[in-house]
């Protein structure tokens, strides 16, 4: 295969460990227990390294050995089997010191989660002598960390240094994807690549398919391309997540989340914050229920600061506090902000209709918008609604995705343009750029709509570009 | 921009704080100085004549000999002495001055261990250039660095010289103020001239005939006027629509956190509300803002405060 005709997702993996954006933590741990395997045998032989699937468990290993000189010996799930087929495969390899090529040996067993504990009768039991035994790193992945699992894979983790791979960041995947398509030069929308990011819930190389996917022979993608993507079946679908997170009652039940998530934590905080005003409409409940989400922030600040035992109380104050804080909350606030939206926008409640469906209300104009759709569809989206094409309606979810992130992604060029006009006036007026850009700015605003006369006269003076004048004017 | 354009540019020129000026001055003659310390509050002239002594100390070309730095704008004490070292290490040879000035503006913003270093910094260059710290508070300066300076206290401008000040400038730009506009000017500046000037430049903008009114209406449409109105929605209960406000204020505007809750605190204070209120609200804003400087998320732990406002007007 040339490299043209390669999968996206193999095409741009990162060939060095500096390329790696995430999992940096668990980078660092693979490293040192690999090298601690020059000074002689380490304690533990095996590394079992678990987190779900398509952020970079397996490329890690693969470009870590290839930057430390380790032969890399890969058995997947398809070899394992039986404990003779293993013992044939690996267990001369396993004692041997070195290749024939005078390279250190790196025995990989991918896709662990494929041995299934009854057919692949005595593979764990074979692997786990193979590790007594070894005079060789031997690394173990498995994608899913479920309790069936735990169990299945207990002697071998008894056996291993544990390392948990978490899921990408979703402005982490959206960067990505935004580099990919950048490098292959197809036009498109922070919208369309936001929604991708969302979409892959952490898993990497699905969002880097799914754009391959949509992308297949055109120059450019529109909106209506992503309407097609398909849910991966995967652990919880972060929605019902969070209505079930709002829903418990005891600390067991709303902190399952945690693991069913497939979310890092950072995302599924984002996403508790968006929603907590939608679930908790009593004022106490909506007081209680962010305070103790405030709590969860300052005991992750902490935890990165001082000690990461201290994470468990994040995930406790983050899910039970925050669940538990609902007593008198009944409702759910997307209709009452849906008219105050749109009345801010100069539309009564009459005109609309509003339609209850089980992904969320759906709103529909009664007469034509003219220039004033764009307004109320970009209203509508910083409450996480979506126009839907052909129907002529916005569909406002109960549960909204973030919105924050996205805000910040949407709005950096228009920050970048606000630092460098206050960096001018700074230098110009003989204050900080934060007191121009509290003090001046606005006021500098009001004169450029104002008066043409004095606005162009103070640009020539603050020396400012073509592009800066218009965004003080817009 | 009016501020700039009718800022003093010698000593002679300035009306107010005369006998900081007379000190000064004499300073101008000798042609030496020792390092300043210049405190006091906002838009009363620190700055300003700290310029003033150098373009009469140097002549024209003065910008070559003084370097301003912004203790808010640079990244941490070793940027401000890396750029500091590069400043001093050459003498002023074309001068007949022998040292340079570094002025260091929001000086009281740095911490102990920054001033302390920059303390040292003073002392290594004090043969090549004199430092000129200006700040708002002198208890926040180290007591190493006050003893090392002269300390100039400027006052707040009286009212009159505020008000003839903005009407020389209203004159020469021909536009109309009446005394209501003027007034108004002092009351929402706070005594700061820059920011009074600013407001006039921007209410003149739209009319030649400034008055109350239309000083008001421009301060309608700036950061705190939206800080209120997000503190009114949250004592109303109406969190989504006061949170969708703070979004806009720290994406929108860009205003830093730490800069909302100065302004949400001062807000409070001036709403009319019962004084036990105030206290306990006040409570839970220092906590936030002390959070605020341990590096949290700065947009949860400011909407705690918009649901803390829905909760304490119950009681009300």
């Amino acid at each position: 295969m040339s490299l043209e005709q390669l999968p996206w997702a193999v095409k741009f993996k990162p060939t060095n460990t500096a390329e790696i954006a995430d999992n940096k933590d668990a980078l660092f741990e693979l490293t040192k227990w690999l090298k601690s395997w020059q000074k002689g045998i380490p304690k533990k032989r095996a590394a079992f390294l678990q987190g779900p699937p398509g952020i970079g468990k397996t490329m890690s290993v693969q470009v870590l050995a290839e930057e430390m000189g380790f032969d890399l010996l890969e058995v997947n799930a398809s070899d394992y089997r039986t404990r003779s087929r293993m013992e044939e495969l690996i267990g001369r390899a396993s004692t041997q010191n070195i290749t024939i090529f005078g390279k250190r040996r790196l025995i990989l067993f991918d896709e662990m989660e494929g041995i299934s504990g009854r057919e692949d009768h005595g593979g764990i039991s074979a692997i786990v002598d193979i590790i007594k035994k070894t005079r060789n790193p031997i690394v173990l992945i498995a994608s899913s960390i479920g309790e069936e699992n735990d169990e299945k894979f207990r002697v071998l983790r008894d056996l291993s240094i544990l390392i948990d791979f978490k899921p990408v960041p979703t402005l982490d995947v959206y960067k990505k994807l935004d580099e990919i398509t950048k490098k292959i030069g197809i036009e498109t929308t922070p919208e369309i690549i936001e929604a991708l990011a969302i979409h892959s819930g952490g898993d990497l190389r699905s969002a880097i398919n799914d754009l391959e996917a949509i992308s297949r022979g055109k120059k450019k993608l529109n909106t209506s391309d992503i309407d097609n993507l398909t849910i991966r079946d995967r652990k919880e679908y972060t929605p019902i997540l969070i209505n079930n997170l709002f829903a418990s009652k005891t600390i067991q039940e709303s902190r399952k989340i945690i693991n069913q998530a497939f979310l890092n934590y950072d995302d599924l905080f984002d996403w508790i914050y968006e929603n907590i005003p939608l679930f908790l409409d009593d004022k106490e409940d909506l007081y209680h229920g962010l305070i103790a989400l405030a709590k969860a922030d300052i005991y992750e600040n902490r935890a990165r600061k001082s000690n990461y035992r201290l994470q468990k109380y994040m995930y406790l104050m983050m899910t039970g506090g925050v669940a538990l804080s609902r007593t008198k909350s009944e409702g759910n606030g997307v209709k009452k902000q849906i008219f105050t939206i749109s009345s801010k926008q100069g539309f009564p409640q009459s005109a609309f209709s509003l339609n209850e469906t089980a992904n969320g209300l759906m709103i529909r104009p009664l007469k034509y918008l003219g220039d004033d759709w764009r307004k109320l569809n970009d209203a509508f989206r910083d409450i996480g609604g979506n126009y839907v094409r052909g129907t002529g309606s916005w569909l406002i979810p109960y549960i909204r995705s973030p919105q924050l992130k996205w805000r910040y992604i949407r709005t950096y060029h228009n920050r970048l343009k606000l630092k460098s006009i206050a960096s001018k006036i700074a230098l110009k007026c003989h204050v900080s750029t934060k007191e121009a850009i509290n003090e001046i700015i606005p006021l500098l605003k009001i004169i450029f709509k104002n008066n043409k006369e004095s606005a162009a006269t103070t640009s020539a003076w603050l020396e400012l570009e073509e592009s800066e004048k218009e965004w003080l004017r817009k | 921009m009016w501020a700039e354009k009718y800022r003093p540019k010698t000593l002679d020129e300035i009306v107010n704080q005369v006998e900081i000026v007379s000190r000064l001055k004499n300073f101008v003659k000798e042609k030496n100085l020792p390092h300043l310390l210049l405190v006091g509050p906002a838009g009363v002239g620190k700055t300003t004549s700290i310029l003033c002594l150098s373009r009469d100390l140097y002549g024209v070309g003065y910008q070559n000999y003084i370097l301003e730095l912004n203790a808010s704008d640079e990244r941490g004490i070793d940027v401000i002495r890396e750029k500091v070292k590069n400043f001093a290490r050459t003498a002023a040879i074309a001068s007949e001055v022998p040292f340079k000035i570094l002025i260091l503006d929001e000086a009281d913003s740095l911490t102990t261990a920054a001033q302390h270093a920059l303390r040292r910094t003073m002392e290594i260059y004090t043969k090549t250039c004199r430092f000129c710290l200006i700040g708002n508070y002198s208890e926040n300066i180290i007591d190493p660095i006050q003893s090392r300076c002269s300390v100039f206290r400027y006052s707040p401008l009286p009212e009159m010289e505020m008000k003839n000040y903005l009407q020389k400038i209203s004159n020469k730009e021909g536009v109309k103020i009446l005394l209501e506009g003027l007034d108004a000017l002092y009351e929402a500046s706070s005594g700061d001239l820059r920011k009074a000037i600013n407001l006039l430049q921007s209410a003149a903008a739209s009319q030649r005939e400034v008055d109350d009114i239309s000083i008001y209406s421009v301060l309608g449409k700036v950061s705190p006027q939206r800080v209120k109105e997000m503190i009114n929605l949250g004592i109303k209960g109406q969190f989504l629509e006061a949170r969708e406000i703070l979004r806009e204020l720290l994406i929108d505007e860009g205003l830093a956190a730490d800069d909302i809750i100065r302004m949400i605190y001062s807000e409070l204070m001036r709403l009319n509300m019962p004084e036990k209120w105030k206290i306990r609200i006040s409570d839970a804003v220092g906590e936030v803002d002390y959070r605020l400087t341990q590096g949290s998320r700065s947009e949860i732990q400011l909407s705690t405060l918009i649901a803390k406002l829905a909760l304490e007007a119950e009681d009300l």
